[in-house]
């Protein structure tokens, strides 16, 4: 019993606001799990709620769906799982990494080197593009390459002019998630095309999509773990440095599994992110590593109001997010109970 | 504290890497276009036209129409979304009867993918074979056009918008309330201070910060809504449901207008940014008054 537990009526008022959201969450998923058992003669027939009561159920859409009439099932699930975890988790190592050193190392970035990247960087582009004719991939990457070099070495010599602090970079890192996602997926179908051509295959290869999940979950996943981080006594880091720990074990060893709830919440978010994601997929993928949103989206275009394939279509996208979600609320619990303690 | 290491290098490189590489692209490729009458169906060459294209756009009323639809849906569904969601959280912090049942439950729209819930939807909003409207004649009602008139359409996609993130505002609240520490409330115990009080002068003023940071995701994210509005109305009845993101897509992607849709793009990332800065602006006071 603690002291934040409710007592009295309270508790009964809060009980049934939570019961009328239950319903309000829950409702439409049912009816999702029902349509997929129903015939179709069950679904024009008008709306009907209780198996075995109001209407007899039916394995028509499952059948379908699981001997394959309805597209490359199997490979679809599996280029999403692969895709899937295989982006979420590398997207929170990175991340953390980065918001680990946000949080705890001083960094400097003088916004004229920062000036120089972007001037170089489209200047190198559009000279290559236009006076020397390069293809689009070619001059880009000559020109990032030049613009980084360029920046990293103008930040060793002595500039005037102000520097840029963490808030800074991080703002920099959130400020990518605000860029409009259409132009970034149409810009980045060029560039792979434009790689395409020069030998690096990236359209419809894991590779490419994952790639492009990684780097859009980046700025959410240093956003998040940078409150985790920030949350973190730091006395213990403090202790263990004096007893001479090499960094990079105090944030294996220590810092990650003191933000376990952190790092799952943000795996969570980031995994659903990919999972759920439509429009990139729908630019980088074409056959092999399409993924389900799209194999859904495109169950609509073609079937129209048979709301029992579209429905079972649906589950299968939906239901193992929600199995992840009963292991990862688990391991949460006992994760943040952990730190409770502590 | 920060401090200094050279072992940060290592730290942060790799994140900086990937999205320099992925940001700045789209960035010089869009904003390079933007100057450009540039289509690729019909074929045209790409042709310089300075600002003609803002300009063009600045001009059309279908543009701020637009931008005000998005405008409403985001903001309702997002002020809807942070109520009902700090409300939940509070209620599985204080462990409401049936908390770790809620507590699954209650997550599970944020995990369903938004084409999935659009499509849910249909069935649910449709006027004849739908639940819904079987509902409302049973009590007596008129049956209603959800997905066709204006008004019941964006009120339809708000609730789909709500049903699907307010467990998003739930789960990040919920993480938050729980990093409070349990002797000030304690100490509000012991000083007679009712719940209302507790929750104004200790709860909330902590909160602010995620809060504010909740709030912030869901607004930028909110305003780049496509998949539920394509798939629900498509953007109808016609136009009165586009959104910015869906404009741009029928004008790329249908059109193929390209210098068109980047300028665009470049006055949809002007209008977030000036509502994070306003947003920011409005809040700093407060958050520096609590920290």
């Amino acid at each position: 019993m603690s002291i934040r537990d409710l007592k009295g009526p309270g508790r009964w008022w809060a009980l049934a606001g939570c019961l009328i959201w239950l319903a309000f969450t829950l409702f439409p998923l049912y009816w999702a799990v029902i349509t997929s058992f129903k015939s179709p003669l069950g679904v024009v027939g008008g709306p009907t709620y209780i198996p075995f009561v109001d209407f007899d159920p039916s394995l028509t859409a499952w059948s379908e769906l699981l001997s394959g009439a309805r597209g490359q099932f199997y490979a679809t699930f599996i280029a999403s799982t692969i895709i899937g975890l295989s982006a979420s988790l590398l997207a929170t190592f990175i991340g953390a990494m980065a918001a680990y050193a946000l949080v705890r190392f001083t960094f400097e970035v003088k916004l004229l080197s920062a000036v120089i990247f972007v001037v170089i960087a489209f200047g190198g582009f559009l000279f290559g593009r236009h006076m020397l004719g390069l293809g689009q991939a070619i001059s880009l990457i000559y020109a990032f390459v030049a613009a980084l070099a360029l920046a990293i070495g103008s930040s060793r010599i002595r500039l005037p002019g102000p520097i840029l602090g963490n808030d800074d970079i991080v703002f920099w890192f959130v400020s990518q998630r605000m860029f409009p996602p259409i132009v970034a997926a149409f810009a980045l179908y060029l560039m792979y095309t434009e790689m395409g051509k020069m030998g690096f295959k990236l359209v419809d290869t894991y590779t490419g999509l994952t790639f492009a999940y990684v780097a859009f979950s980046l700025p959410i996943v240093i956003w998040l773990m940078r409150d985790f981080f920030a949350a973190l006594p730091v006395e213990v880091e403090e202790a263990a440095m004096v007893d001479n720990v090499p960094t990079w074990r105090i944030f294996f060893g220590i810092v990650l599994p003191m933000s376990k709830p952190g790092l799952i919440a943000t795996f969570m978010i980031t995994l659903a992110f990919v999972w759920n994601e439509f429009l990139f997929a729908l630019f980088l993928t074409n056959s092999k590593w399409q993924t389900l949103p799209i194999l859904v989206a495109g169950q609509n275009s073609q079937r129209g109001d048979e709301w029992w394939a579209i429905s079972a279509a649906a589950l299968v996208a939906i239901i193992p997010m929600i199995v992840m979600a009963g292991i990862l609320s688990r391991l949460m619990r006992s994760g943040l109970l952990l730190g409770a303690i502590k | 504290m920060t401090r200094q290491d050279p072992i940060k290098h290592f730290f942060i490189w790799p994140a900086l890497l990937i999205v320099l590489v992925i940001s700045i692209f789209p960035l010089i490729y869009s904003l390079t276009t933007s100057f450009m009458s540039l289509r690729l169906v019909p074929p045209i060459p790409a042709r310089f036209v300075g600002f003609g294209n803002y300009t063009e756009l600045l001009q059309n009323p279908r543009f701020w129409h637009v931008a005000w639809t998005t405008t409403i849906i985001a903001v309702i569904s997002v002020a809807l979304q942070y109520v009902i969601g700090f409300s939940v959280a509070l209620a599985l912090n204080r462990r409401v009867p049936g908390e770790g049942l809620f507590r699954v439950s209650f997550l599970l729209p944020m995990l369903v993918a938004p084409v999935a819930v659009a499509l849910i939807a249909r069935q649910l909003l449709n006027p004849t074979m739908g639940p819904l409207n079987e509902v409302m004649t049973f009590f007596g009602l008129p049956n209603l056009p959800f997905l066709t008139e204006t008004r019941w359409a964006i009120g339809a996609i708000i609730s789909v918008e709500v049903w699907q993130w307010t467990p998003f505002v739930i789960l990040m609240l919920l993480a938050g309330l729980q990093t409070l520490p349990d002797d000030v409330y304690e100490a509000a115990a012991l000083e007679n201070a009712s719940p209302w009080q507790q929750f104004t002068g200790i709860t909330f003023p902590m909160m602010l910060p995620i809060s504010a940071a909740v709030v912030f995701i869901r607004l930028i994210e909110s305003y780049k809504i496509i998949d539920t509005v394509f798939v629900m109305t498509g953007g109808g009845p016609g136009i009165s449901t586009e959104t910015l993101t869906l404009f741009a897509y029928q004008e790329g992607f249908k059109k193929f207008n390209l210098g068109y849709t980047s300028a665009l793009s470049f006055l949809f990332l002007i209008v977030i940014t000036v509502i994070g800065l306003v947003y920011l602006a409005i809040l700093k006071p407060y958050l520096e008054k609590h920290r």
